[in-house]
């Protein structure tokens, strides 16, 4: 298959802003015109070739070996192809991205796939904050795509965005889902303080419990039908969560009253021993 | 998320009855606020002066001027955004739940009695101090109280100003946003103005080692920054402009002693509500001002070659 691989040479002394480095903007360019790129260095053009080695061309496969975690927009509005990177990687990766897919083995920094409309992007490693969120001054984050962080994430994941899924494998800093407008955030191992703040809808999931703030309310305990649509969904990612009533139930907390929200953050609850299963519906209990 | 409801001095000393002062210690920081400004003084439509306002502080501990408030909401340290969400909740007649409320360390009772004192009020201000800004959440905690004014116009007039720590910091605030639109954290690398602080907020910067020389003009980020900062400052080529020699002198490559304005030189402060005030220098010195070295410095850095891609390669002396 014929990829374009890309080979870090040195680092940069100052960040370097790549948004060169884009399947749309690659797959039609001959092996001169990609190493003839121009990036930027601080306040200074370079070239592609002056910090990678280059092999291949004309293809909508981008690879990439080495430490990037000074380089900045990787994958800038991608609408379709496949970058791949193996190391770290810096700021806005995948941001305004309209399609396609980016794989990183390694950790990224802030701002993965800010703003984005469609796509897939899967972090094997760790992500910094700000996870699909909206810009600032901007008015909504993502809008629809998928982001896979395997590990931990940092601050204000998730920040106004309207659609899409963000699925976060480690702990996820304070935040999480501020001012979301739709969507769905899962937290597999939980967060810290302040999570889904002034919300006004979309659903965070929690397989962990996790504090709330006060405008949040206990509405109800059950097993989501939708749930188990959307546990379909996420095992096409491989992703798992549980939605068998026989193993627990998610407790369902509704907010944020300060913004007046309809969002929801729903908490899984395992069954304890010797606690009977509920099959259907929903039940009001007290919390 | 909304914006800044502000207004000046002026009008908080003539209209202003219900003040609110938040993790800021005023009577001690800012010793003139209460008696020039806020407090004290007699307005038009606040005939009696300190009898005709209300002054609650909010604050984790009690600073000297819990003395000078009529309430003193003394809070938990880091739940500020907290306390902030529950009264935009209740604000809106919305629920809250009341079995967390005691966690902020207030109670119901209190915080309802503060939303009916806001609402009541004819003309209210929120002063937040650094307690509320440098704490857990930062900039959350600020959007959270600028949030809450703005959204308390919908019941009675209230606005909300920040209490700022150092001199003139307004200044570059302000001069900033009419440059460029943006107040700070500013990038101009590609030629255009770009806001993202975060990334382009000294203190980020600094600790990812992003940047490779630095110009301080006004400010001791050697005294106040983390270690870091600290570390990378004297890493790289930092040079100084202050009329004394700073803590970050000492780790800088060059110190270049400037005037000190409002002192030597002449110059324009801005007042912590935004309004400029020109400076008249009482003494005379043989410094050169902070404008006339930055002049000198543009001029020989316009006079070198320009560094864009001509004919495809840049010269060695260009990188």
């Amino acid at each position: 298959m014929n990829i374009i691989t890309l080979r870090l040479k040195e680092q940069p002394a100052v960040p370097l802003e790549v948004e060169v480095l884009s399947p749309d903007v690659l797959k039609n360019l001959s092996h001169a015109e990609i190493c003839a790129g121009s990036i930027q260095l601080g306040k200074r053009q370079r070239r592609i070739d002056d910090f990678f080695e280059v092999e291949g061309e004309r293809s909508d496969q981008l690879e990439i070996h080495g430490d990037i975690s000074r380089l900045k927009w990787v994958g800038r509005s991608m609408t379709g192809g496949r970058i791949t990177i193996h190391g770290n990687v810096g700021m806005h990766l995948g941001a305004y991205m309209q399609g396609g897919s980016i794989e990183v083995h390694g950790n990224a920094g802030d701002w993965v796939g800010a703003e984005m409309s469609n796509g897939l992007i899967h972090i094997h490693g760790n992500a910094g904050g700000q996870i699909g969120a909206g810009y600032r001054g901007s008015m909504k984050g993502m809008q629809d795509g998928a982001i896979i962080v395997d590990g931990s994430a940092g601050l204000e994941i998730g920040m106004r965005m309207k659609k899409g899924t963000i699925v976060v494998g480690g702990p996820a800093k304070d935040f999480a889902g501020l001012d979301m407008k739709g969507g769905n955030i899962v937290l597999l191992a939980g967060a810290e303080i302040r999570t889904g703040a002034w919300m006004m809808r979309g659903t965070i999931i929690s397989l962990t419990p996790i504090p709330l703030l006060p405008t949040f309310h206990f509405s109800c305990s059950y097993s989501p039908v939708f749930l188990r649509l959307y546990a379909n969904f996420l095992s096409k990612l491989g992703i798992s969560i549980p939605v068998d009533p026989k193993a627990g139930h998610y407790h369902l907390y509704s907010g944020d009253t300060s913004v007046p929200g309809k969002g929801e953050i729903l908490i899984w609850r395992p069954l304890e021993t010797g606690q009977i299963p509920r099959t259907t519906g929903c039940t009001k209990v007290d919390s | 998320m909304g914006g800044k409801v502000t207004c000046t001095l002026g009008e908080v000393k003539n209209r202003a009855d219900f003040i609110v002062y938040w993790g800021g210690n005023p009577a001690e920081c800012h010793p003139r606020h209460f008696t020039k400004y806020a407090l004290i003084p007699k307005g038009k439509f606040v005939p009696r002066g300190r009898k005709d306002r209300t002054m609650v502080l909010v604050d984790i501990r009690e600073t000297k001027s819990a003395r000078a408030s009529d309430i003193f909401l003394q809070i938990k340290p880091g739940k500020d955004f907290e306390v902030l969400t529950i009264l935009r909740a209740l604000v809106k007649n919305q629920p809250v739940d009341r079995t967390q409320v005691s966690d902020t360390g207030l109670t119901m009772d209190q915080l309802q009695d503060m939303v009916d004192r806001m609402k009541r009020a004819k003309f209210g201000v929120f002063f937040f101090g650094m307690g509320l800004s440098m704490t857990r959440g930062k900039h959350m905690n600020s959007a959270a109280v600028l949030t809450l004014a703005a959204e308390l116009n919908a019941y009675t007039k209230f606005v909300a100003m920040p209490m700022r720590g150092h001199g003139n910091v307004t200044g570059a605030d302000v001069v900033m946003r009419w440059q460029t639109g943006y107040p700070f954290g500013i990038n101009f690398s590609r030629g255009y103005p770009r806001f993202n602080p975060g990334e382009f907020s000294t203190i980020d910067l600094l600790v990812r080692g992003d940047a490779d020389a630095a110009l301080i003009l006004g400010a001791d980020p050697g005294a106040t920054m983390p270690q870091p900062c600290i570390d990378h400052l004297a890493r790289i080529p930092t040079i100084v402009l202050d009329p004394k020699v700073t803590h970050t002198s000492r780790l800088a490559k060059v110190h270049i002693t400037t005037a000190a304005t409002g002192i030597s030189a002449p110059g324009t402060a801005y007042r912590m509500d935004e309004v400029p005030l020109p400076l008249r220098p009482a003494l005379q010195t043989s410094y050169p001002t902070d404008e006339q070295i930055i002049r000198r410095i543009y001029d020989a850095v316009a006079s070198k070659p320009d560094w864009m891609i001509h004919s495809g390669k840049m010269t060695s002396a260009q990188i």
